[in-house]
């Protein structure tokens, strides 16, 4: 009997829930981007009238001396290289390595239990942040690029998503039949399991990314040249500290001679921080927009099997 | 294929069964090795220098030359003037920031998984995911920035109401709840994908046969979407309860001010300034261990209880 589509009425009750959704959703969405949208708009504005408050809705005095403090700040574009530098080749090396153990971990071999435990273990004791920075001291890591490129190279919570969802989404009926064939793991994890892990990689590559690209501390502890810091390091003491540091400073010296000068220079050091946020952000923010919809069925799937 | 033997003699001594081991499994070893090598120098190295939370550690003497001193350092901190304050703000942080920010994803996965049109459902996934890639830096700056008390919205939204600036910032009130309204906005989007993946997962027929004993949008979200959202819910929990006197360093140390010390100063943080800033290595270490054992017995507790309780538990 075919079946007809038939509109079903909706309860009174239904209605009214779906427009009290709708407004919580509305309100919702704006307080989310209701501060981005100030960041935008306080940047291209005119200092005075940003320190005033008078920037709400629209720009206000439309003005691009926060850029131009920005993109003449050395130090900060510096950092701004270092960072792209570090994240992708941190990133690189993380999903490769994770996704080589995570293969391994779908099979069955002697010692595989060890191995699991080896894994896990680390999950629930670590030595802490000291014994890290003696120990990596002790190695010859510190303040070194090596070492921004290889700390915390596996997270073993990523791990196990991309074990699970290899041995969930690889059936193992192409593993007999490429042993049939007589391959060997090397050669099915290249030709077979990797191609098939798009997804994966995906995920992986936005879960080690993002915590690298965001990640200021390693360098505040391990890093003393200044001409390695990372982007957040540099933008720390920029925006979140209250007194003036050598980073902060950077706005001011071209104008350190005169009072007029440091007074102009303290105006644009107030728009160039929301110009730091949008340069230092936005990159990241739109590369999500676009990368969206490659990744987040991979993290839905990942987070429900991790 | 080789069926495995019975007689110990049979598998050979232990060299040669890993001998045999390696020649069939040597690929797989290879592909762990990476992986195997990072996880030791950056998890297994450092858990042989926590040693010297029970020695009286020296730089120049080295980890393994300087001197027992047994519990000292341990008990130095349990009996410092300033452990309960750190105890207490590390604790309670943890714990308001789990009652508060804990029900929300869950909350907004449910009334989002209500709208029937998918193109406004995608719509508002896509923006509320995207405070999530903001760096701790940059939510710490945008605190500053908009709280400041001469320059920042807000205060210039108090002051035109009639009321005087606050200088959020500084004031310890405020500290927390800053803290955790800012956990909530920056995270509360993205850590609903676990549950709308989990709520896509109903078989629709339920929803049908709902609708057809008329029930309303309500007694679906209760009778339905409740259930199932349960046992991953209180395996989120337990998590988290393991993890009550964590402290998310990164975080409190870009809010913390000199003014607001009276709750910003969380274990963490005081162990960052005393351990790196002040040398003190041993007595920090000491502290590490202490908490990381704490939060360990914690999780097994709570893992415990939830099974005994309800049958669900992480494992």
């Amino acid at each position: 009997m075919p079946t007809t589509k038939r509109k079903v009425q909706k309860s009174m009750g239904d209605k009214v829930f779906d427009i009290c959704n709708m407004i919580f959703w509305i309100i919702f969405l704006i307080i989310i981007i209701y501060p981005l949208w100030l960041i935008i708009i306080a940047s291209v504005s005119d200092p005075d009238a940003v320190i005033a408050g008078e920037v709400l809705l629209w720009p206000k005095d439309f003005s691009m001396m926060g850029y131009e403090a920005v993109f003449e700040h050395q130090e900060l574009l510096r950092s701004y290289l270092n960072s792209i530098f570090y994240t992708l080749a941190g990133t690189a090396l993380s999903v490769v390595v994770t996704l080589m153990a995570a293969y391994s971990l779908t099979r069955k071999f002697s010692g595989k239990a060890f191995v699991n435990m080896y894994f896990v273990f680390t999950m629930f004791f670590t030595g802490g942040l000291i014994p890290q920075f003696l120990m990596n001291r002790s190695l010859g890591l510190y303040d070194t690029v090596l070492l921004m490129i290889i700390i915390n190279c596996v997270s073993v919570w990523n791990l196990m998503v991309a074990r699970t969802y290899i041995s969930t989404n690889i059936p193992d009926d192409l593993y007999e039949a490429a042993m049939i064939d007589g391959a060997d793991h090397i050669t099915y994890f290249v030709k077979v399991v990797l191609p098939l892990s798009g997804m994966i990689v995906a995920v992986l590559c936005v879960y080690y990314g993002v915590s690298r690209w965001n990640d200021y501390f390693t360098a505040l502890v391990y890093i003393r040249d200044r001409a390695k810091l990372p982007l957040q390091t540099v933008l720390r003491e920029i925006l979140a500290t209250l007194t003036t540091s050598t980073s902060s400073d950077s706005f001011f010296s071209a104008y350190a001679d005169n009072i007029q000068g440091m007074t102009e220079a303290i105006r644009k050091a107030e728009v160039a921080k929301y110009c730091c946020i949008v340069v230092s952000t936005g990159p990241a923010v739109l590369l999500y927009v676009f990368m969206q919809k490659y990744f987040v069925k991979g993290v839905m799937i990942g987070s429900l099997k991790g | 294929m080789q069926t495995k033997t019975v007689t110990a003699a049979k598998r050979g001594t232990w060299v040669q069964r890993f001998g045999r081991a390696f020649k069939n499994d040597w690929q797989i070893y290879l592909l762990l090795l990476p992986a195997m090598v990072m996880v030791f120098i950056f998890c297994y190295l450092p858990l042989y220098g926590i040693q010297i939370a029970f020695k009286d550690y020296k730089a120049v003497l080295g980890i393994t030359g300087s001197p027992w001193v047994g519990l000292k350092n341990f008990t130095d901190f349990f009996s410092a003037y300033y452990f309960k304050r750190l105890l207490a703000n590390t604790f309670l942080l943890n714990l308001y920031n789990l009652l508060w920010s804990f029900p929300v994803p869950i909350l907004l996965a449910i009334l989002l998984n209500q709208f029937e049109r998918e193109r406004f459902k995608k719509f508002t996934q896509t923006i509320i995911y995207v405070p999530h890639f903001i760096s701790t830096v940059v939510m710490a700056g945008m605190l500053y920035l908009f709280l400041s008390p001469t320059n920042g919205m807000v205060n210039h939204l108090i002051t035109a109401l009639g009321g005087e600036s606050i200088y959020f910032m500084v004031e310890p009130g405020w500290f927390r709840t800053l803290f955790i309204a800012t956990d909530i906005w920056q995270h509360a989007g993205w850590n609903t994908i676990l549950y709308i993946a989990t709520l896509t997962g109903i078989d629709p027929g339920l929803y049908e046969a709902a609708t057809i004993d008329g029930a309303s949008k309500l007694q679906k979200i209760l009778h339905i979407e409740i259930p199932h959202l349960l046992p991953i819910a209180v395996m989120m929990l337990i998590l988290n309860c393991g993890s009550l006197l964590a402290s998310n360093t990164d975080k409190a140390l870009l809010m913390q001010t000199s003014g607001n010390m009276a709750t910003s100063d969380i274990i963490g943080v005081y162990v960052y300034t005393m351990g790196l800033g002040k040398a003190q290595f041993s007595y920090t270490t000491a502290i590490g261990l202490s908490i990381n054992v704490i939060n360990f017995a914690t999780i097994m507790l709570v893992n415990w209880i939830s099974r005994k309780l309800s049958n669900t538990s992480l494992f």
